[in-house]
């Protein structure tokens, strides 16, 4: 027995000190750097938009500068990587609103100077006005791409034209719809459908009662895009809740699929760029964030299918139809209600509740 | 003899790195208050006791884990019974078959099961090509039925392999000794094979029974509206609230909920044996 010990000690400092090798390998590393070109660390989601080789090769050779894009597998995990991460290490984050906030306070992002941005002035006036974006007067985040969350249904199928929330809780769909299996969008949707506000409900008990009555008329809770499109397609459901960027897609895939903002508003959202504090490099952050909103990436990339620009003249260039019907003009933007951020105990409160009415 | 524990090392090492190391982390994350400078208490437990809901999902997640465990052993009794004694070659191949499920993503399994059973779907058309159902769709797809079945489909090998090694080991001289003293078919069954063959039964039950208590992705799929089992709390809790710490404690009652599971089934195995 006092063999094994003393193999498991033996082994265990052998694996630590190979590990404190590594970590001393790795220090040397980011500062080291090469004098001739800078290098510009990006974190965002993985194919989302910025680490597309054809747009790191035109911002890098117009700048002489190297991209380096580690990727973010949720916001925690950015929140997590800001505040472990050394200054210096990484330079533009994309935040949304469920950190932004926590994010500021702690210190960890430093404003954005919106007069170094040439295409800030492009943005649609209601994103710069968003509460988690900005404190003390002072901006510290760029909004960048967008997108809602709305009513979709068949129009062959579904009699129309569906203009209210409401259409989710008519007896008329009933086993035709599908919800989404999803805390804070259904606890929104069930506050516009009882007209409280989204953000700040104002009675839950009577959102619970709401969507247990919703519950029996659905199929089922879809929980990915792509469980969604599965379903739709093969007609076990005509009408639900749906993404817009989703719903573009499925329209490119050739689904017969119309979405609805509804009359009583529906829910937003903003991915924005940010710079984190202590950047070696200031300037080459605002000239990428520049970059990202400026006109031609907004273009070639809601062409390939991303989301909602937030560049009004990317808007103009597009199918009216279609900016029409997937909402993605200034008038939309009006009726959308933007996901604030939520304290952990609102989280708890609100994912609580649903799992109440999952499991009535 | 003393030396050969050494082999054991490497799997030691592992173990108490990456399981007995991280189970202590996750206790005391489960002792932590939530905010950011949590201390120590009992609460995360308190609340999953206090509130009706999770344990009504706990009763919930351990009765559709008994189904799925009856009917494993229903099906997978006879089918080890049969390759045991009345299949005397392509055994391997049997085996094989069985095995080869384990070779793809249970998500991949749930999605064609969600094929299979949709309205209109293979299983629809099937049936009504031989007329056993008429134009009327099942309506499987998002009940606890489709749970059940694509759960007993994930998880009866186990129970398979496990009662086929216990059969097999049943010594044959027994169960002729059995028929040279006048019992019937079903006696020497009752009184010789089945009692022999009930430490693969017990591990078969265990291997089944508890990885249906974790369960999140079939109910999912599969179970639509009514679909909500205790591991989709703890799914829900690590990846969409952050709420580690009760999402931790939550995980070590469905442990205790295990072992306790485990302890009975194996008191039963010994009580005959």
């Amino acid at each position: 027995m006092k063999k094994t010990m003393l193999g498991v000690w033996i082994a265990v400092s052998l694996l630590s000190a190979t590990a404190c090798g590594n970590k001393a390998a790795n220090e040397g590393a980011p500062s080291s750097p090469n004098n001739e070109k800078k290098t510009l660390t990006i974190v965002n989601w993985k194919g989302y938009g910025s680490d597309d080789p054809e747009v790191i090769k035109t911002f890098e050779t117009k700048y002489n500068v190297k991209i380096v894009h580690p990727y973010m597998a949720s916001e925690e995990e950015l929140l997590t990587k800001l505040r472990t991460s050394k200054p210096g290490d990484l330079d533009v984050v994309l935040p949304n609103a469920s950190i932004l906030p926590v994010a500021i306070n702690d210190g960890l992002l430093s404003p954005v100077d919106t007069a170094k941005l040439s295409n800030y002035a492009a943005i649609y006036e209601p994103f710069k006005h968003l509460a988690e974006n900005a404190k003390d007067g002072a901006v510290y985040a760029v909004p960048w791409v967008w997108g809602s969350t709305a009513i979709v249904y068949n129009p062959d199928t579904v009699k129309g034209p569906i203009d209210s929330v409401q259409a989710l809780w008519d007896t008329a769909h009933k086993g035709k719809i599908a919800f989404r299996d999803d805390f804070n969008d259904a606890v929104m949707t069930a506050a516009l459908a009882l007209g409280q506000n989204p953000n700040h409900p104002s009675d839950l008990d009577a959102i619970k009662q709401k969507l247990i009555k919703q519950k029996p008329l659905n199929r089922t809770y879809w929980k990915t895009g792509d469980e969604f499109a599965k379903l739709y397609a093969g007609g076990t459901v005509d009408i639900g809740l749906m993404w817009s960027g989703q719903t573009a897609a499925m329209k490119k895939e050739g689904q017969h699929i119309k979405y609805v903002i509804p009359k009583e508003g529906a829910i937003g959202w903003v991915d924005n760029w940010a710079i984190v504090k202590g950047t070696r490099n200031p300037e080459l952050a605002h000239q990428f964030i520049d970059f990202m909103i400026d006109k031609k990436f907004q273009e070639d990339w809601v062409n390939r299918g991303g989301p909602a620009p937030v560049n009004k003249n990317v808007t103009r260039t597009l199918d009216p139809a279609f900016v029409e019907e997937m909402g993605l003009d200034e008038k939309t933007i009006g009726k959308l209600t933007f996901i604030s951020y939520r304290s952990d105990e609102e989280k708890k409160k609100w994912n609580e509740l649903w799992l109440e009415v999952k499991s009535h | 003899m003393d030396k050969k524990i050494w082999l054991m090392s490497p799997a030691v090492i592992l173990l108490l790195c990456f399981c007995v190391v991280p189970l202590f982390i996750m206790v005391y994350y489960s002792l932590l208050s939530d905010g950011t400078r949590g201390h120590l208490t009992l609460q995360n437990y308190a609340d999953f006791f206090e509130k009706r809901i999770y344990l009504k999902l706990t009763w919930k997640t351990i009765r559709i884990s008994c189904c799925v465990t009856l009917i494993s052993l229903l099906i997978s009794y006879p089918m080890a019974y049969v390759m045991v004694n009345l299949i005397h070659s392509g055994k391997n191949l049997l085996l094989l078959a069985i095995i080869i499920p384990f070779w793809t993503s249970q998500l991949v399994r749930a999605y064609a099961w969600q094929n299979l059973l949709r309205e209109g779907g293979i299983l629809d058309i099937m049936l009504r090509k031989l007329h056993l159902i008429g134009s009327e769709p099942l309506g499987l797809l998002f009940t606890p039925y489709a749970v059940i079945i694509a759960m007993v489909h994930i998880f009866f090998p186990y129970m398979v392999i496990t009662i086929y090694l216990s059969l097999e080991k049943v010594d044959i001289a027994l169960v002729e000794a059995s028929k040279s003293l006048q019992a019937g078919p079903l006696t020497t069954f009752r009184r010789v094979v089945l009692p022999l063959s009930k430490p693969g039964i017990v591990t078969g039950c265990i291997l089944v029974f508890v990885p249906s208590l974790g369960v999140f992705v079939e109910p999912r799929i599969l179970g639509g509206t009514e679909g909500s089992v205790i591991g989709m709390v703890i799914e829900d809790q690590f990846f969409e609230i952050y709420g580690w710490n009760f999402g931790a404690a939550v995980s070590f009652i469905l442990l205790a909920i295990i072992l306790l599971s485990m302890a009975v089934l194996s008191r039963l195995a010994k009580k005959e044996a």
